[in-house]
């Protein structure tokens, strides 16, 4: 019975929480991303202490999450989206590295700071519609009421950057992007698949897409913005991934340059980009928690995620060594996989968005994603089929443990559902969830005729095997690789451990010099902001020093200023 | 199921026009070289002589990825095929599959990759390595060069391509030249000739990814070469001049453009050394790039 008023409450669009496709969709996989990091961390966080403050956590921001997928109103929305930055916070600092305090802070200062931009954009809206009067007013103004408002004048301009910068913040987009690879690197495994990879893009693009579509009506100028920003972040991060060292931070910086792809759908303004988005935010929270969950089970064995130390774990976990190629396919965009039927329908948009300088974010998307692929055939070299390590070859002589079941489970059922997408991508009902959301008829030029690519290469798969029946690869026999003459265990420095591959990008002219100033943290907000605020601590320490000449000096000069004034 | 039949016959009518560009090929360069050359049918012999030899796998190696990366290139390659002959045939083809084209020419080269790291062998790492690095260098031209006829012909499918050349072709305007030529050293790029056999390159790391596969495996990676050498100039026929056309006078014009693009290939493949690859990547990234993209400033301005 009580299940039943839930449903009707949700149904009654007056309410508080109301449920629209789009919320109803993120919702479920809300559901699904939480389910899943409970089950992967009852093993994963085995041992730690205060466990039982980590599950409130998790449950704590499931139930804020749905709650800001359900919401009407745009205070609710608001606390809801605090109370998450806080335990965001309150969960990285379950990590065990040493620059887990620092990167907690990080993300505290950037997703609550951003926080309050998003109350001024409220405030802003609250002044524009000048519909109610007065607090009660702000309080219960619902986000559907304040529809529609064109993005002439500076305040509408200054309230719509706001809320978008909050939006960009809570899913990674640049320039408040810095959080999320220092989360990734220091955070539990569970909580980075959790937080950054998947709830916080559903959130952020959601929101984004709420106020972009509903509130406000969108001029070509500001989707030049957003596609300029959209770009700018698939590019940058991607090129900054293509040098780290570290595997959990490589793959916040994916995390990072595919969120640049839904900002980039977003901001093409016709349905077929807008849908792309979409279903591109769901895509990748599905690929990229597979990849992070994939890439714990991986760091687990190795012991670390330091690239140079890992090496030839494929022997020892084959089965996550398939899903996390699955899921690498996934995010380069290789037919058939899911990840390219949601580029398909961004880069359609992209073409059909008019303006001049579509070509440009069409070749900088498909640049970024030839560079994914490149990064992702590192990490797979480096993390699994590359010659082992010392310490990987002490874990692989030992005995073999299986992976537990609860560990397994998630990233099959991800790596089944990265497939599942791609391949039924036109038969998936989504252009009924976004029919609403997206203004406008959703006829797409044209499906993306998924089914008939991956029967031409099933048939080609059987084709090629067809030929290897015909000669003799029943019979395979086992040599020593061929090195020159020599033999490599005698070598160990003849290892390639796939960390410097790219070296030869890192060092090509220009590049050189962004490689160099991104190391010093030049392009980081928070780094920035940080150096200013020392910067005014440093004149205000100057004056305050501690010695009581220094004070008497003041007062000396305060006393002189008042008698000037008064006298 | 008629779907299996066309995948089918373009399998077969691919490999067999793959194979005798290779020999055109190999005779090229044996004449250039004041050598005799391959008789007619040599490739094929190749081929089924590699089906008779034994399969090796090095200690190390994880078996299945070893086996199963050649099949992977070669159902990349038999899915472009298909597409471009069902376009050159039956002018319907399917929504938006130029871009499906340009991400299924990645999966070759992709397979190769995968090839190497699984070999468990430090050249073949070191080759791999120089293939991505390849790939990521040419990708940025290549791109550029193939947008310069979907911006003539207003439409991302490649039915909408042919249909638009049946004025004029692409190869004609200013734009089209430029294009081209970016194209073709892409093409020269993509199919690891000289002067961009840098993954390959026999003196320096013994054949690369490939160093340590044979027999049957090898053989389809040869395959999978071959048909690549016919679908990238057939590629760049569609997209730049309007397709094959078998009618009376035009099958002559067809045949001699595919004859001049492999021509091209082989000359510079026979006149020129083997790059380095920070070479390579500066030199896909500067001058070809630029070109590039001045072919697509001049294709929006309609030129």
């Amino acid at each position: 019975m009580n299940l039943n008023l839930i449903i009707d409450a949700l149904k009654n669009p007056n309410g508080f929480f109301v449920a629209t496709p789009l919320s109803t969709l993120c919702a479920v996989f809300a559901t699904m991303f939480f389910i899943f990091t409970v089950i992967y961390s009852l093993k994963h966080m085995q041992g730690r202490t205060g466990l039982w403050r980590y599950y409130i956590y998790l449950l704590a921001t499931f139930i804020a999450t749905l709650g800001i997928f359900f919401s009407t109103t745009f205070i609710v929305l608001l606390v809801l989206w605090g109370f998450l930055g806080l335990l965001l916070y309150l969960l990285i600092a379950f990590g065990r590295r040493e620059g887990t305090p620092e990167a907690a802070r990080k993300a505290l200062v950037i997703v609550g700071g951003t926080d309050v931009l998003m109350l001024l954009g409220i405030i802003l809206i609250w002044k524009l519609t000048a519909g109610s009067s007065g607090l009660s007013g702000l309080l219960f103004m619902r986000i559907d009421s304040a529809a529609g408002i064109p993005l002439s004048g500076t305040l509408s301009i200054v309230a719509y950057l706001s809320l978008a910068s909050a939006a960009f913040a809570k899913a990674g987009a640049m320039p408040f992007h810095t959080w999320v690879p220092d989360t990734a690197e220091n955070a539990p495994i569970p909580v980075t698949a959790y937080l950054p990879a998947s709830l916080d893009k559903l959130l952020g693009i959601y929101f984004l897409a709420r106020i972009t579509l509903d509130v406000f009506q969108m001029t070509s100028y500001m989707n030049t913005i957003l596609m300029a920003l959209g770009s700018i972040t698939i590019i940058a991060a991607v090129m900054m991934a293509l040098v780290q060292h570290d595997m959990k931070r490589l793959l916040g910086y994916h995390a990072v340059s595919q969120v640049g792809y839904m900002v980039l759908g977003l901001g093409t303004g016709n349905p077929v980009g807008i849908a792309g988005a979409l279903f591109h935010m769901f895509n990748h929270s599905i690929y990229k928690s597979c990849l992070f969950l994939s890439g714990g089970v991986a760091e687990r064995k190795a012991g670390t995620s330091d690239l140079s130390k890992m090496g030839g774990l494929v022997k020892s976990i084959p089965l996550v060594f398939v899903t996390f190629l699955i899921a690498s396919l996934a995010i380069s965009g290789v037919p058939p996989m899911n990840g390219f039927a949601s580029k398909w329908l961004i880069y359609q948009g992209v073409i059909n968005s008019g303006g001049p300088l579509w070509v440009l974010w069409l070749i900088i998307a498909m640049f970024g994603s030839a560079l994914t692929l490149a990064s992702f055939m590192k990490l797979i070299h480096t993390v699994f089929l590359g010659q082992p390590s010392e310490g990987v070859k002490k874990v692989l002589s030992e005995k073999k443990k299986r992976v537990e079941f609860s560990t397994v489970i998630p990233i099959m059922v991800l790596s089944i559902l990265c497939i599942g997408l791609g391949v039924f991508a036109c038969k998936i009902p989504f252009a009924e969830c976004f029919r609403p959301e997206v203004r406008g008829q959703l006829d797409l030029p044209g499906i993306w005729q998924s089914g008939l690519a991956t029967l031409m290469i099933m048939t080609g798969l059987v084709i090629g095997y067809l030929i290897y029946l015909a000669g003799t690869i029943k019979k395979a026999r086992t040599v020593a690789p061929f090195v020159g003459g020599e033999t490599l265990e005698k070598n160990p420095e003849m290892r390639v451990s796939g960390v410097n591959f790219y070296k030869t990008v890192k060092d090509i002219g220009i590049l050189k010099v962004i490689y160099r100033l991104a190391d010093k943290k030049l392009f980081d907000l928070y780094e920035v902001s940080m150096k200013i605020v020392a910067g005014f601590g440093l004149v205000f320490s100057f004056m305050h020093n501690g010695l009581l000449s220094r004070y008497i000096l003041w007062c000396l000069i305060g006393l002189v200023v008042i008698c000037i004034v008064l006298i | 199921m008629t779907i299996i039949y066309l995948v089918v016959f373009g399998f077969f009518a691919t490999a067999v026009l793959g194979l005798v560009t290779s020999w055109i090929d190999r005779k090229v360069t044996a004449r250039v070289q004041y050598r005799v050359g391959p008789p007619f049918l040599q490739p094929f012999i190749d081929i089924v002589k590699l089906l008779g030899k034994e399969t090796v796998i090095p200690a190390g190696a994880s078996r299945e990825v070893f086996l199963s990366a050649p099949l992977l290139g070669l159902a990349g390659v038999i899915a472009v095929s298909t597409i471009l002959w069902v376009n050159q045939f039956f002018a319907e083809g399917f929504a938006g599959d130029w871009i499906v084209i340009i991400y299924l020419l990645t999966v070759p080269s992709l397979s190769l990759i995968i090839a190497g790291f699984a070999s468990g062998n430090p050249l073949a790492s070191l080759g791999s390595s120089r293939e991505m690095k390849l790939v990521i260098a040419y990708e940025l031209p290549f791109i550029l060069a193939m947008l310069v006829p979907v911006i003539g012909a207003h439409s991302i499918r490649i039915g909408g391509i042919l249909e638009a050349q049946t004025t004029g072709i692409f190869a004609g305007s200013i734009s089209g030249i430029l294009a081209i030529i970016v194209a073709i050293l892409c093409v020269q790029a993509k199919l690891a000739f000289v002067p961009f056999d840098i993954p390959e390159a026999e003196t320096e790391i013994v054949e690369g990814p490939l160093v340590e596969y044979s027999g049957p495996a090898l053989a389809v990676f040869r395959l999978m070469k071959n048909m690549l050498l016919f679908v990238l100039p057939f590629f760049l026929i569609i997209l730049f001049f309007g397709g094959m056309r078998l009618n009376g006078i035009n099958l002559l014009w067809t045949v001699l453009e595919y004859v001049g693009i492999v021509a091209v290939i082989t000359v510079i493949r026979n006149t020129n050394p083997r790059v380095r690859i920070d070479q390579a990547v500066r030199f896909f990234w500067g001058p070809m790039t630029l070109i590039a993209a001045v072919a697509v400033i001049l294709a929006l301005n309609g030129l």
